[in-house]
């Protein structure tokens, strides 16, 4: 469904992302590496927020590099940001209401949608009419997951969700995100490879902008330079 | 616990004030509340428009004033050349204003969104001073002004004899912020708008066109602007340099009333309104009614900004 292939970054001179390729089928697929190796620049450049110097990313078939992140998203991707990037003056309501408002195929199933939301995310019916700004970081998380759901993806993707958590929230969060890989492809940038291999079934590792490893989650559990490096094993 | 009950108790007085204040001066000084609630009026409609776009989206537009400006021109010139009334011309300036504004926004702003705030100033700014020179290059610095009859109208009550006609401009501004307020809340462009203001890169993520949205806005804007100016200039002369006062007053209405709120502009442009009046209203201190405009809303910032430091 998605293929990155052969993209290159660029910031100033720092070469960030090195002939980075990867696919995503309909599966879950995770993108492991250290703080700085180019998870997020990659993700940017597959919606469009950074423009890669060179390489190709399409998405059923369609090439997404020319086109502006507002049309990205509306072909059916759908992204999670590290900084969340919620409107913090509008209640958790209308955020919601934000992420299918937007996207003509979405719109019409609102309704809908609103109510999965609610059922995946309780929390979120109770703190329904209260501002977002107002929420806590874990909460944020889970409107900026349950928001990016209301479109109906067919790629979701998911940059560090459990940065900022406290632990047994990141157990649970990554237990939810199994869960949506029914409903939606996902894409997920993580630095938590432990917790996180086990919700995807396909992993690569990058490391200073390059993809180091690739392979099935259980191969890559057994692998000694990710048990070593990631795991502490 | 105590500091909520005594910042209810002080929100109480303000409320008594508000409230009190009109009532008093309409037993002292009626044509102060009246001439007041009149240039209020003004003052507040011509705002809100660029409230929309300051406090909405967070464009800046010192040339504010200046586009106000040349709606009226506008309106004098289908009143000398087509017969039209400035109030009938305002039909024909939304749509021509609407497509300035674009035409401005396509040109200029997009080029200076993504550049610091100062650029949108300096720009805007540079906008304003063209704007008052093309009009003094075209149709000189005399003031033009319509002969127009139905503005000297007037009723009696009682003892009081008072002209209606401005009266208009205290109607437009509870209509306009009105009609603002249900397009902002119940339209999906309006919604945009609000996305686009708290959160640009959030509002793409949810598949809204920023620049799209940013394009409308600030026609809308305009369109409404020029328009006002043909509403402007049934009552007062217009030359060159007339929209620049505007320009400033309607920038520090939002201030005061706070980026992103719409009635406070419309309370705040009455607020400000009557405190002129009632300056102007001392004979041989009319003088001072920029003075105590200022004034008012140096004290207005300065008491939000203690509040918020106690709070």
């Amino acid at each position: 469904m998605l293929a990155v292939a052969k993209l290159n970054h660029y910031y100033g001179k720092a070469h960030v992302l090195r002939d980075v390729s990867l696919d995503v089928g309909t599966e879950s697929v995770g993108v492991f590496g250290p703080n700085g190796a180019g998870k997020t620049t990659l993700v940017h450049a597959i919606v469009g927020l950074v423009r890669p110097r060179s390489g190709d990313v399409t998405f059923d078939g369609r090439s997404l590099l020319r086109l502006p992140t507002h049309e990205v998203i509306r072909s059916g991707v759908a992204l999670v940001p590290q900084e969340r990037e919620l409107f913090p003056y509008m209640s958790v309501r209308a955020n919601l209401e934000s992420g299918a408002a937007y996207i003509p195929g979405a719109r019409k199933d609102l309704p809908a949608a609103l109510q999965a939301s609610f059922e995946m995310f309780p929390i979120l019916k109770v703190r329904a009419r209260q501002l977002a700004g107002t929420l806590s970081g874990g909460e944020q998380r889970m409107l900026a997951i349950a928001r990016a759901m209301m479109s109906s993806p067919k790629l979701l993707i998911l940059d560090e969700p459990s940065l900022g958590l406290q632990p047994s929230l990141v157990t649970e969060l990554f237990h939810k995100v199994r869960n949506l890989g029914e409903r939606s492809a996902i894409l997920m940038a993580e630095q938590n490879v432990r917790q996180s291999l086990k919700a995807v079934g396909r992993g690569y590792v990058i490391e200073n902008g390059q993809i180091a490893l690739e392979g099935p989650s259980d191969e890559l559990l057994r692998n000694d330079h990710v048990r070593r490096a990631y795991l502490g094993l | 616990m105590t500091l909520f009950r005594t910042l209810r108790r002080w929100q109480l007085l303000l409320l008594l004030a508000s409230l009190g204040v009109p009532i008093v001066l309409m037993l002292w000084k009626p044509y102060v509340l009246i001439e007041g609630l009149q240039r209020g009026g003004l003052y507040a409609v011509i705002a809100l428009p660029m409230a929309l776009i300051l406090g909405v989206v967070g464009i800046i537009n010192l040339a504010h004033g200046e586009f106000m400006m040349l709606g009226a021109y506008f309106a004098y010139w289908m009143g000398v050349y087509a017969g039209l009334d400035p109030l009938v011309a305002m039909i024909p300036a939304v749509v021509a204003f609407a497509l300035l504004g674009a035409i401005t926004y396509v040109l200029t702003i997009r080029r200076a969104l993504k550049a610091p705030e100062l650029n949108q100033l300096l720009l805007t700014f540079g906008m304003a001073m063209v704007g008052t020179e093309f009009a003094n290059l075209m149709w000189t610095s005399q003031p033009l002004k319509p002969h127009l009859s139905y503005v000297y109208s007037s009723v009696a009550l009682g003892k009081l004899r008072f002209g209606t006609y401005a009266f208009i401009y205290t109607a437009a501004a509870i209509v306009l912020l009105v009609l603002l307020q249900l397009f902002l809340r119940k339209t999906r462009l309006g919604r945009a708008a609000l996305a686009v203001g708290q959160n640009p890169r959030g509002a793409r993520l949810v598949g809204i066109d920023v620049n799209r949205t940013y394009l409308l806005i600030f026609s809308v804007s305009i369109a409404l602007v020029g328009a006002l100016g043909a509403m402007f200039l049934t009552r007062h002369s217009v030359f060159p340099s007339a929209g620049s006062p505007f320009t400033m007053k309607s920038f520090c209405l939002i201030a005061m009333a706070g980026i992103g709120n719409l009635p406070g502009v419309v309370w705040g442009g009455f607020g400000l309104g009557i405190a002129e009046a009632l300056v102007s209203s001392f004979r041989g201190y009319g003088g001072w009614a920029d003075v105590v405009f200022f004034a008012v809303l140096v004290a207005v910032i300065m008491g939000k900004s203690y509040r918020r430091q106690t709070a």
